[in-house]
């Protein structure tokens, strides 16, 4: 109870979903400003040391990378001076030293820049990926999974290219204008100064406006490239249909337009980066700083020596000017794509547990209370007006046509969704007051289409849980699907799904009914809309099925008889609204929606069904 | 020509090798078109290199005169060079760069155009073969490979050029000097080359872990509504950890190895500073040099630098984008089975014959041997026979999307292989079983194939095929956008779209692949009615499922293993008690209610 308390106080600061961890508040919290999120992620508390250890040896790097030049240039003026031939050696030495504390300083440094940014990858994309499972299905039916793909991937590794090499890089750059800067006034007449610094202002001011331009045709060409995956993509897997309806040059206009943003947006950029003007700033700057030098030198302020280690100062200087508009993109496209996460990750989940949220054993009695639902987003009522009863135990089949709520409705029941009015009671508690664990660990659904993983047989039963050898084949057997899987090239190791062995609707649906078996499910779901192909295995399924529901509160959405038989309860939906309810033969009798579901499905008139029980 | 580099795409079966002479016979006809810009961006990276290299020779010619201390006049003329030379530097550079960059955009533009169109105009047993994720990556993420190979070969134009401008005059002063820099090279090459050859290893185990992220988000997100329903998320995230843990090792191992490679050749020019400290030192005591030419030596070694790099890493980094490009003009090389003919069929009556059709999807398998079949226009066909029967195979035949081998097939007295196929295909109407939409408006959807067909059309369209009452329940209607492959509506719902979209067509022939799925009874017979009304006056196979479907045909055709084995209506089949029946009894009597009254009492037994 105390760690409840504890809890409540911090849930204002998180992302309150149907699912996170329960230690790291870390990546439980929620985040306003793409920069600060991307900041918090790099300076938490085990990337802490790394990050000013990363510093210091850049700064190293390029300080033992400056410094060779003053050296080297006294050397020049010491060995024009007679009679220093005994030093050589000693300055061989120097320069070999201080050559060799840059590069290793500089691997140092490079090391802790990339043990950071691959932790960023890491962590961004664990936290993105847990907020994916956090959210609710309403999310997700409006998401498409290629751009769900390319965010986890990408839009993540943007983030790892922003610290090797963008941030470092930069960081570089930066310290490069600095130094010499700083050697300069220490080794050479202070007034000289100036001439570095007023180019770095200069640098700095154009950098900005620079980036600004290029920035849009940067994000345009990479958004081009993505559509023009789509649009292949999408014509290529229904090449079925542009063949066969002659849609060949539909498809191909389609590309065309793609390809020819891309290659616009290519060539917009590829026009501004080529004026980059620093460049030709930096040739002057040399220019005039070897006029001034020459003055200085006339006049025997410097020497030759000092000349030379200055020019070679400045020279450092074209590191900062051919790095920083790589670098500077890469972090415009990190911040994007930083955004384009936490866009997604700062959606508010409609369902979550609430404070004080309940864990208990279910009974089975279920009670809809004036129920009616829309889909979130959207005006049209689903459902509308809902009251019902089941007892524990009981059977209820619903029917009515497509569209008209009924795979809507249970999936209220295990909160997929949340209802905007009415309630669900179950043993009479609200579902809402359940905790999510609690409320679906004790439901089981068998979904329509039936999902199977990239998995073996024996994982898609066991489904995460540990369970033994004996217990999958025996609710294997229990589910009918035995049999088949015995076929199977491995047996229950089998791999299924995309990559392996591809199952039938009906083999599919075995393997579900298997799966539910192993949760033993107080309340169970069962969308029966798949037919099977043979009337062998209709047979089978039909047991398998009637064996699942005894003592189990049981939803059946069907149109087969031989199931609405089997129920105790029949809801008949149509709009939304429930129109009828009760047993086969009162319906049959006194439902006109009813009657026109079944009646003409068997080229059976009225009497003769009436008549044929 | 080596087979690496592929990163993670495996070989295809139409890929090829080209011997080198072909391959850049080919890049160059690419590049023909562009012949003047290739002109101007060989000519101007040619230019600025000159103005590059030079420098580091002019300035130690300034500090020359220092030392000379030569008329100031002199050294003014000097600087103006300089100052001159870099302006003009800047200018070769902007055009050399704009203009290599507008023409590798435009060349790589007009291969995925070729390419694109290539591909489409291959037959389906092309796509049965190859994936679309390859075939699109192959399009896309090669073409721009390959036009980054092209950049890289005019960077090593400039490198040759720096490098000899920059060498010459270095030998000129003092060859000694000269010969311990260039011992340099060799050991530049050979660290290069072998630290690539790992990268290479490292960078493919990278990208192949990314790629197992990648599947497993999309395998994790398309199955998230059963993860929910489970409560799942627990297991489903350990592992999500254990392969990101993975990729994270992976890239941080390639990533640590990566980050040798500049602090390496530091060392090296620290190395050769200290040489060149050494020798140069001893030279200048000994009166030999002067500062100006340590300094020319200094600077030049720091220009050189980049260029001998760019050359060493050349060859391997080339060969990816040559490789590229292999894989590319594989892919527009591949010959597509089906020729069109050129003959346009207008008004299609819908007389179908199969003569002595032989057809096979793999060599020495056949499908069809010596196939006989005549379909009077107007008349309705219904298929039926065991998986593997060659039901499907007899109706994409027809559909030009497979070629067959031997015999022929005939359209109103003419050879399909005459016919001109865009006009042919146009007037045949094709309803797959698995209906396929567009993620696109319902509208859309629906006058795809049809574009001028206006909105009064599509509700026509969509109230002949079982009503439009379900699409004014949607919240946009008819303009309602409907995802990837319509996942917005049921399944009942796509399919009534697709007879819709067919419809709009007006073919004089229909070819129907009856879905297996099953839908609310209600909605089966609003579909049942739609096809009825599709069918109408229209020459009609169908690929039958239903048990509906085989009652209401005028002749039901029973294949096995590509033979027709029995025909004629459902009454006189079943009478017959022969094949037929069995298969009646296995795939259609469990639609039937006695069956569902058998099933029962048995359960209550």
């Amino acid at each position: 109870m105390k760690s409840q308390k504890t809890k409540n106080q911090n849930s204002i600061l998180k992302n309150k979903s149907e699912f996170h961890l329960d230690k790291d508040d870390f990546f439980n919290s929620r985040h306003k400003g793409v920069r600060i999120w991307i900041l918090k992620h790099m300076v938490n508390k085990s990337n802490k040391y790394l990050i000013i250890l990363f510093f210091t040896f850049i700064v190293l790097t390029s300080y033992f990378g400056s410094i060779l030049y003053v050296i080297i240039g006294k050397a020049i003026d010491i060995f024009a001076t007679p009679g220093n031939s005994h030093l050589v050696v000693n300055y061989t030495l120097l320069v070999l030293f201080i050559g060799l504390g840059s590069p290793i300083s500089g691997l140092l440094g490079r090391t802790f820049r990339e043990i950071i940014a691959q932790r960023i990858e890491r962590d961004v994309r664990k936290e993105f990926y847990l907020n994916l499972l956090g959210k609710s299905q309403s999310f997700h039916d409006s998401q498409r999974i290629g751009d769900l793909m390319a965010r986890a991937t990408n839009d993540v590794r943007f983030l790892n290219f922003l610290i090797s090499p963008a941030l470092g890089m930069i960081l570089d750059a930066s310290i490069n204008l600095i130094v010499p800067v700083y050697l300069i006034g220490f080794n050479y007449p202070i007034e000289l100064v100036f001439i570095p610094v007023i180019f770095s202002i200069i640098f700095i001011l154009y950098l900005r406006k620079f980036l600004k331009k290029l920035t849009p045709p940067t994000i345009k060409r990479r958004l081009a490239f993505g559509s023009m995956n789509t649009v292949l993509n999408e014509s290529l897997s229904g090449i079925e249909v542009v063949k066969s309806m002659a849609q060949e040059e539909q498809s191909v206009e389609k590309y065309k337009d793609s390809a020819v943003n891309y290659r616009d947006a290519g060539i917009e950029q590829g026009d501004i980066q080529a004026k980059y003007l620093p460049i030709l700033f930096l040739s002057i700057t040399i220019t005039l700083s070897l006029t001034i030098s020459i003055f200085y030198n006339r006049s025997g302020v410097m020497s030759i020596g000092d000349v030379l280690g200055f020019i070679g100062l400045l020279l450092r200087l074209r590191f900062p000017v051919n790095a920083s508009i790589r670098s500077f993109l890469m972090v415009q496209e990190a911040i994007v794509g930083a955004g384009r996460l936490l866009e997604l990750m700062n959606k508010k989940s409609e369902i979550y547990d609430i404070d004080g949220a309940i864990s208990k054993k279910i009974k089975g009695n279920i009670k809809f209370e004036n129920l009616s639902f829309s889909y979130p987003g959207t005006q049209n009522k689903v459902l509308k007006n809902i009251n019902f009863e089941v007892s524990a135990g009981q059977t209820v089949a619903i029917v009515g046509t497509t569209g008209s709520g009924k795979t809507t409705l249970t999936k209220l029941i295990s909160r997929l969704y949340d209802v905007n009015n009415g309630r669900i009671l179950i043993d009479g508690t609200d579902v809402k007051n359940f905790s999510l664990k609690s409320l679906r660990d004790q439901i089981a659904y068998i979904e329509q289409d039936i999902f199977i993983f990239s998995n073996s047989i024996f994982d898609n039963i066991a489904f995460g849980r540990d369970s033994s050898e004996k217990q999958v084949i025996s609710v294997a057997q229990e589910a009918q699907a035995h049999e088949f899987i015995q076929n199977l090239p491995d047996q229950y190791n089998t791999e299924v799904g995309e990559r392996g062995v591809q199952l039938s609707g009906g083999e599919r649906q075995r393997i579900a009914i298997a799966r539910a078996f192993l949760t033993d499910p107080k309340i169970l779901i069962l969308d029966d809309s798949s037919s099977s192909i043979d009337s062998e295995t209709e047979e089978r399924i039909q047991e398998a099925i009637f064996k699942i529901l005894s003592g189990r509160t049981t939803f059946i959405i069907t149109h087969r008889l031989s199931q609405i038989r089997w129920a105790d309860l029949i809801i008949v939906l149509s709009q939304g609204e429930i129109v009828n309810q009760g047993s086969h033969e009162y319906l049959l009798k006194n439902s006109r929606e009813y009657q026109k579901i079944f009646i003409k499905r068997f080229d059976k008139t009225l009497t003769e069904l009436l008549g044929g029980d | 020509m080596s087979k690496m580099g592929f990163f993670g795409l495996g070989e295809e079966g139409y890929d090829r090798v080209y011997s080198d002479r072909e391959l850049f016979t080919r890049v160059i006809k690419l590049f023909k078109p562009h012949r003047r810009s290739m002109i101007i961006v060989i000519t101007f990276i040619c230019l600025s290199s000159v103005t590059y290299g030079l420098t580091p020779f002019l300035m130690s010619l300034i500090i020359k005169q220092l030392e000379l201390e030569s008329n100031p006049f002199l050294l003014l003329i000097f600087l103006i060079n300089i100052f001159i030379l870099n302006s003009l530097g800047y200018v070769f550079n902007y055009v050399n760069r704009r203009q290599g960059n507008r023409m590798v955009y435009r060349v790589c533009y007009n291969l995925r155009r070729q390419t694109n169109l290539r591909v489409l105009e291959q037959d389906l047993s092309f796509f049965d073969k190859y994936p679309t994720g390859r075939i699109v990556s192959r399009i896309n993420s090669d073409g721009q490979k390959f036009g980054g190979s092209v950049t890289m070969f005019t960077e090593l134009i400039s490198s040759f050029f720096v490098l000899i401008i920059v060498i010459i005059p270095m030998l000129i002063i003092n060859p000694l000097l000269t010969g311990i820099f260039m011992l340099m090279v060799p050991l530049v090459f050979t660290f290069t080359l072998a630290f690539r050859k790992v990268a290479r290893r490292k960078s493919l185990l990278g990208q192949r872990s990314l790629a197992q992220v990648n599947a497993f988000v999309q395998e994790s997100m398309a199955g998230i509504q059963i993860i929910k329903s489970f409560r799942k998320e627990n297991a489903q995230f350990e592992n999500f950890q254990a392969i990101n843990k993975q990729s994270f090792r992976v890239n941080m191992s390639r990533a640590l190895f990566l980050s040798i490679l500049f602090p390496s050749l530091d060392i090296l020019i620290a190395i050769l500073y200290a040489l060149l400290v050494f020798f140069g030192g001893n030279f200048i005591i000994q009166g030999v040099l002067s500062g100006s030419d340590i300094y020319l030596f200094l600077q030049s070694s720091l220009v050189l630098f980049q260029p001998l790099l760019q050359i060493a890493g050349f060859w391997p980094q080339f060969q990816e984008g040559l490789s590229a490009a292999e894989r590319i003009f594989a892919l527009q090389d591949s010959e597509s089975y089906i020729k069109q003919g050129n003959f346009v069929l207008n008004e299609i009556k819908g007389k179908i014959e199969f003569d002595n059709l032989g057809f096979e999807y793999v060599a020495d398998k056949p499908i069809f041997k010596n196939f006989n079949l005549v379909i009077q226009p107007g008349e309705k066909v219904a298929i039926v026979g065991h998986t593997g029967a060659g039901k499907s195979s007899l109706t994409k035949i027809l559909l030009r999307l497979y070629e067959f081998q031997d015999g022929d097939v005939r359209i109103d007295d003419h050879s399909i292989r005459d016919i001109s196929l865009r006009e042919f295909r146009q007037s045949i109407g094709f309803i797959p079983q698995t209906p396929f939409l567009w993620a696109d408006t319902i509208t859309n959807n629906i006058t795809y194939g049809s574009p001028n067909a206006k909105k009064e059309d599509v509700i026509w369209a969509l109230k002949q095929s079982g009503g439009i009452e379900w699409v004014k329940n949607l919240d946009d209607g008819i303009d309602t956008f409907i995802l990837e492959r319509g996942k917005v509506l049921s399944m009942g719902q796509r399919q009534l779209v697709v007879f819709a979209r067919v419809l709009m067509q007006n073919p004089s022939i229909l070819i129907l692949d009856e879905a297996t799925a099953m839908v609310d009874p209600f909605t089966e017979v609003q579909i049942q009615e739609a096809m009825e009304k599709v069918m109408e006056g229209r020459t009609t196979i169908v690929i039958a499922h239903r048990l509906t479907t085989v009652r209401n045909v005028d002749r039901i055709i029973v294949l096995d293993h590509g033979r027709i084995v029995e025909e004629g209506n459902h009454e006189n089949l079943l009478q017959k008690n022969g094949y037929y029946a069995r298969l009646y009894n296995t795939y259609f009597r469990h639609h039937s209610y006695e069956f569902l009254q058998e099933i029962q009492s048995k359960r209550t037994q």
